[in-house]
């Protein structure tokens, strides 16, 4: 299930956004639910398969790696994906709009 | 040392619900997971703890350290795998995050097995049709399928067919069911981790009697056969064998034993073989070449040498003596030959068949619960064949 440019799952954006500075394992974990606002926490095993998963697709890779822990951060490439998402994101909320006015006519 | 006990496990391997909830159920009463067979599970006794498993299968047949070490900073101890299924484990009380979150993530964990899981059921299954397709031309090729249940030889393989069948049957249901899974979990359904086990436990433990049983119906009767069969030299004389003999039949003081093949101490072209199964717990079958170097074939062909074969059956069931006559008839028939099959009735038999076209000449003939069949090569008349024959029988006729 390479990433070919299309909807990224939330746990996809998130451990992207989490990754802009460097990080390993549990912290991680922490970092994704400190990003989301305390929304999102994320099991160790849905973060592993997401880790691996996009590291294979080069969206990040490994920035150190003492043997017991490794340490990931953002690619180029990934950090464009990010920003794309972002974009896009961006533009449904815009179109959401119409929702907070319907709302506010009421 | 802790006690080990070891549990039949309650489900197939592709059930993870099931399997989390009954390693739970079994860390409540006090028996704590260590490692999981094929079949069986190890568990060590100890002190009854609420505990809660999972079950997560890995990318790779091995799963990495960091992954391991990953789960082990929230909470969530490794335990044992089996094959892609790796379980890990984490105290209630510790109250540690469920392992996968979203369930689409997760049905990408699938990805890899599913594929394995498909091949190999394809594989499986073009595996079992070569296998079914053998079987059964042995068996019905030839239209003597009562034959080949009486000799018994076939019967091993064709019980190993049929669990290879159901192995088939098994890897078809694992790919079905971790295709399923993973389309669920794409739905964004997770996994039941409190799936019940007991129903299917029942259903696993009268498969596995049922296992226990073919092993011994497979293995028990080849013993049997393999320690009641044999092949000899035949002696000059063997007045208690119910084989025809060549010198009974041709009466010629001039005939000498004609030896082409010795190997292994046997004697080939003149032997007697004996046999066991179920159906036709005595069986014999005799090969025999004389010579008689006074004497010439009429064709021209050289020194006169006859030759008689035998093939002798004590049913279990005298039911099948009829249908094992036919069957016979067919193998051994030597249609190319010409000549008819002719049914005679006669005193000493309950069934007489004679088959004869110059100096070839064979009978099939029954009486009570035994069957023979007696092929003779050479110029002594038909009637020296029958009577030799009918003296035979009556050894093993009753």
């Amino acid at each position: 299930m390479s990433y070919n440019g299309g909807p990224m799952t939330e746990a996809m954006y998130y451990v992207l956004l989490a990754l802009m500075n460097p990080n390993h394992g549990y912290q991680l974990m922490n970092a994704i639910t400190e990003v989301s606002n305390g929304r999102l926490n994320m099991g160790p095993g849905t973060l592993y398969g997401v880790l691996s998963r996009m590291q294979k697709d080069g969206l990040i890779s490994l920035a150190e790696d003492d043997g017991r822990r490794k340490t990931y951060s953002i690619t180029d490439d990934g950090e464009r994906a990010l920003r794309i998402e972002y974009s896009r994101l961006m533009a449904l909320v815009q179109d959401g709009m119409i929702l907070k006015e319907g709302y506010e006519n009421e | 040392m802790n006690k080990i006990v070891r549990k039949l496990r309650p489900s197939h391997y592709w059930r993870i619900g099931e399997h989390e909830s009954w390693f739970a159920d079994m860390a409540a009463e006090g028996l704590h997971l260590k490692k999981m067979g094929l079949h069986f599970a190890q568990f060590a006794k100890g002190e009854p703890k609420k505990m809660t498993y999972r079950i997560d299968v890995s990318l790779n047949k091995k799963i990495s350290s960091e992954q391991k070490e990953m789960y082990a900073e929230s909470g969530w101890n490794y335990v044992t795998s089996y094959g892609e299924f790796n379980v890990f484990a984490s105290p209630v009380e510790l109250n540690a995050p469920e392992l996968h979150t979203d369930p689409a993530e997760q049905s990408y964990t699938l990805k890899k097995l599913d594929k394995k899981l498909a091949v190999n059921a394809v594989i499986v299954a073009v595996a079992t049709i070569l296998m079914l397709g053998m079987v059964s031309a042995i068996w019905f090729l030839d239209g003597t399928p009562t034959l080949v249940l009486i000799e018994g030889r076939m019967i091993q393989q064709t019980i190993l067919t049929i669990y290879i069948v159901y192995l088939a049957y098994t890897s078809l249901q694992a790919a079905i069911s971790i295709r399923a899974l993973r389309n669920t979990l794409l739905e964004g359904k997770s996994i039941n981790h409190n799936a019940p086990w007991k129903k299917h436990h029942r259903l696993t433990s009268i498969i596995a009697m049922i296992y226990i049983v073919i092993l011994v119906l497979v293995v028990a009767p080849s013993f049997v056969q393999l320690g009641k069969s044999n092949t000899k030299t035949l002696p000059e004389v063997s007045a208690d064998l119910p084989i025809v003999r060549l010198g009974d039949v041709e009466q010629n003081p001039e005939l000498v034993r004609e030896s082409s093949y010795i190997r292994d101490n046997i004697d080939w072209s003149n032997r007697y073989s004996y046999h066991w199964s179920l159906l036709a717990p005595i069986q014999f079958q005799s090969d025999e070449h004389g010579i008689v170097s006074n004497k010439m074939w009429e064709d021209g062909s050289g020194v006169y040498s006859p030759s008689v074969h035998t093939r002798v059956y004590q049913l279990s069931v005298p039911s099948m003596v009829e249908s094992l006559i036919s069957d016979l008839i067919k193998r051994y028939d030597l249609a190319h030959r010409g000549g008819d099959f002719i049914n005679i009735e006669h005193t000493d038999f309950d069934v007489l068949i004679v088959h004869e076209v110059d100096e070839f000449k064979q009978v099939f003939v029954s009486k009570g619960k035994a069957v023979m069949h007696v092929r003779y090569y050479g110029y002594a008349d038909i009637s020296s064949v029958i009577e030799s024959t009918a003296h035979k029988i009556t050894l093993i006729s009753e």
